[in-house]
């Protein structure tokens, strides 16, 4: 009984967090002064503009997806089946750019490539514009989004490798060499979780508005951002949000169609600390070189640019006196919002592992749609629900923002603990059951300490998403109440480039601090854990 | 009165295509040792988590102590409410309490006062001759010690059932043998109920004083056995 009320009360709160917004949405774009109409629509729909941008969107988030996927699957591949020396160290590595908002590398990549960048007076005029065109345009946001979102491929390759059966891939040795077994046995068998983090790629760069904004190349979310933060015309708005909506519902549904055909599931093999690394022999050093060069040029090349150009303690004190504050709530609100989702995430996990509903899977499915979703329709969904006089303390509340964290990335915290929960033998509780426990006391004395690392591990990642999240804090934050994402975001503006790159530092240093954390946390899950 | 009755139990796993136990009728009196053999899939496990109260039966009744536990679909006593003890096939020894804590934990779950607790888990250490382990993690011990250790767990709550999902399998014949004597031993002091799961026939004809066989679902045999070597 315990465990069906509460159940019910966490899957009641994930539909209210994050689905009845989308809702509220669809219904706010549909009514014209109480009638239903279509009108909103009609400027979304026939305009020659809107499906430039939606070309835009496409052209833009199909390279991101193309590139991403052909580089890091290779890279999931080497970090997680072969010799490849300091794995770990490169894999965080290539992380980082996930775990700050996308923008940040972009003004990275502008203090180094742009007009008075660093590179500037080494290239010359002619070779400094083109380089301006380069990054202002299609070619700059593919370069960035494809540096931000090129660890998904890769850590969800180096996942779905770890419930390859390592019995499988000796079997086919025999026949063959590594190169044959990769190519005819490990690769196939992951496709289902190729699949997945192209389509998380996708619908990613799909939905990102802030890199495209900032760079100056027109995409479909950044319409419904203008109409309405510039406009303020919000059934346009929400029209413009629905489609992006519907794309990432359909998209992610063939996903799942596909999945369950394949008859695939994310976990790990219990063989898997059984497997032996692919020995990369002559060509050890050629990958270490190759993969060295790449993390230089996409990560530690832009990051470095942020620290010469914020050098100096006098932009560091100025960045305190103009986000000071802002800074405290993002680290705040972030920390608020990784307690609530760990502990929603825990219980969805639960849930969705133990199978404990008939809809298990729809309330999974849920909670990647949300994830999926453009950051501006979440934002706007939430205000289409909570804009209204009797809501006054969570609208006009951090709390808005907060309800937005939930929506958005409770289907991270899901996974992490629904993967950790899924190693865990049922007969665990059970014996605690026949013992005479109820499920709370189960919960807190049995379950929950197994899953301890995980449900650390959900907490740093949870915080380091809503620490970084922009997309739904720049609509629904209340006056007085912006995260350090969202005041860099209007300063960029107006503010000096070595303010804005001393504030991207400390952003990455807030972030960089609790994930180097989880690293160093994580190496034991995987060997202990994760097995 | 029988101790555990099932009448007419039907179950099938994956929404019907894989039918695991077919219009089962058991009655187990009073302290007897009943073995359940049978090769894998034949269904003897889903009769113990039936038992149990993990799982509900998709027809027929199932009764523990005289009282109607589950029915038609529908568990009426919950696993925690059935006072059973339950010895599981991986032990299932939770790996961050030490073994006093794997043991103290149902006395707590059952509100036993703290006096009491210690007492009790002094005896029943002594008796599975572990009481020098007692602030030692699972890790810590050896598949024998394990064993004694999950026996003590679900004996120190003194229940009236045992169920046993075949606890020795993972053990050396040698040290096979000889916790089949234990739990012997064990059942003669305190007298609970066995209802034990095996595909060993020389368990089975080790521990029982009577043995169920079952194939595909169903019961397809049942034998008094008189001389259960002590």
């Amino acid at each position: 009984m315990q465990k069906r009320v509460f159940l019910a009360i966490i899957i009641v709160l994930l539909l209210l967090v994050g689905l009845l917004p989308v809702f509220s949405m669809l219904v706010n774009s549909l009514g014209l002064d109480s009638h239903f109409s279509f009108v909103a629509y009609e400027g979304v729909l026939t305009s020659r503009h809107q499906w430039v941008l939606m070309g835009h969107s496409m052209a833009l988030s199909s390279i991101v997806t193309v590139f991403a996927v052909a580089v890091g699957v290779p890279l999931g591949i080497l970090f997680g089946k072969t010799d490849f020396p300091f794995r770990s160290f490169f894999m965080f590595l290539f992380a980082i750019p996930l775990l700050i908002p996308p923008y940040i590398t972009a003004v990275s990549w502008f203090d180094l490539l742009g007009r008075e960048g660093l590179l500037a007076p080494f290239m010359g005029p002619q070779l400094t514009a083109a380089a301006g065109r380069f990054l202002f345009g299609l070619p700059g946001s593919a370069l960035v989004l494809f540096s931000t979102f090129l660890s998904i491929p890769m850590i969800l390759t180096m996942v779905f490798l770890k419930a390859v059966n390592p019995r499988l891939e000796e079997a086919g040795l025999l026949a063959s060499g590594w190169r044959g077994v990769l190519k005819g046995i490990t690769i196939p068998l992951i496709l289902p979780g190729i699949l997945l983090s192209a389509i998380l790629v996708f619908l990613l760069s799909f939905g990102e508005f802030g890199v495209p904004n900032f760079l100056r190349y027109d995409v479909f979310p950044v319409e419904s951002f203008t109409q309405f933060s510039a406009f303020y015309n919000f059934k346009a708005a929400t029209a413009a949000a629905v489609p992006l909506a519907a794309l990432t519902l359909a998209i992610l549904a063939g996903e799942v169609w596909f999945l369950r055909k394949k008859g695939s599931q994310l976990r790990p093999s219990p063989d898997a600390a059984t497997a032996f690394p692919i020995p990369l022999g002559k060509y050890r050093r050629l990958m270490f070189s190759s993969a060295t060069v790449l993390g230089l040029v996409l990560v530690v090349l832009p990051f470095s640019v942020l620290v010469i150009q914020s050098a100096g303690i006098k932009n560091y004190v100025e960045a305190f006196n103009r986000a000071g504050d802002s800074i405290v709530r993002s680290i705040l609100y972030a920390a608020s919002g990784a307690v609530l989702l760990t502990f929603i995430g825990f219980f969805t996990g639960y849930l969705i592992q133990t199978k404990a509903v008939k809809f298990w899977r729809t309330i999974d499915f849920i909670t990647i749609f949300l994830f999926a979703l453009p950051g501006t329709v979440i934002g706007i969904g939430l205000v289409s629900l909570w804009n209204r006089p009797w809501a006054n303390l969570i609208y006009g509340t951090s709390a808005i923002i907060i309800l937005g964290y939930l929506a958005r990335y409770t289907a991270l915290t899901s996974r992490i603990c629904a993967t950790r929960l899924s190693q865990i033998p049922p007969s665990m509780e059970e014996a605690a059951q026949v013992a005479g426990a109820g499920w709370f006391r189960r919960m807190i004395l049995i379950v929950a300490p197994l899953a301890r690392r995980s449900i650390f591990a959900a907490f740093i990642v949870g915080y380091i998403f809503s620490l970084r999240d922009t997309g739904i804090t720049m609509l629904v934050y209340p006056a007085g109440h912006d995260t350090l994402p969202v005041r860099i975001f209007t300063l960029m503006a107006n503010g000096s480039s070595r303010l804005i790159a001393a504030l991207c530092i400390i952003m990455i240093a807030i972030t960089i601090v609790p994930a180097a954390i989880l690293w160093a946390i994580s190496r034991p899950v995987a060997g202990k854990e994760m097995t | 009165m029988k101790i555990i009755e099932l009448n007419s139990v039907s179950k099938t796993y994956n929404s019907g295509s894989a039918r695991a136990l077919d219009n089962v009728s058991l009655k187990i009196g009073r302290g007897e040792r009943v073995v359940i053999l049978g090769p894998s899939g034949c269904g003897k496990t889903t009769i113990l988590r039936l038992v149990a109260g993990f799982i509900a039966p998709d027809s027929g009744s199932i009764s523990v102590g005289g009282k109607l536990v589950a029915k038609n679909g529908r568990v009426i006593v919950p696993p925690e409410k059935r006072h059973l003890g339950m010895v599981f096939q991986d032990l299932a020894l939770w790996p961050h309490l030490t073994v006093k804590g794997n043991i103290e934990f149902g006395l707590k779950a059952r509100g036993i006062a703290k006096a009491e607790r210690v007492i009790r888990i002094r005896d029943i250490l002594d008796l599975v001759g572990m009481a020098d382990y007692s602030r030692r993690k699972p890790a810590e011990l050896s598949g024998g010690q394990q064993q004694r250790v999950a026996l003590a767990r679900a004996l120190v709550l003194e229940p009236g059932v045992l169920l046993m999902d075949e606890p020795l399998s993972s053990l050396d014949l040698e040290l096979n043998v000889r916790l089949r004597k234990e739990i012997l031993r064990l059942q003669e002091k305190f007298s609970f109920t066995l209802l034990y799961v095996t595909h060993d026939r020389n368990e089975a004809f080790d521990i029982a004083t009577r043995i169920v066989i079952m194939d595909k679902g169903s019961v397809i045999d049942e034998k008094r056995n008189f001389a259960p070597d002590r």
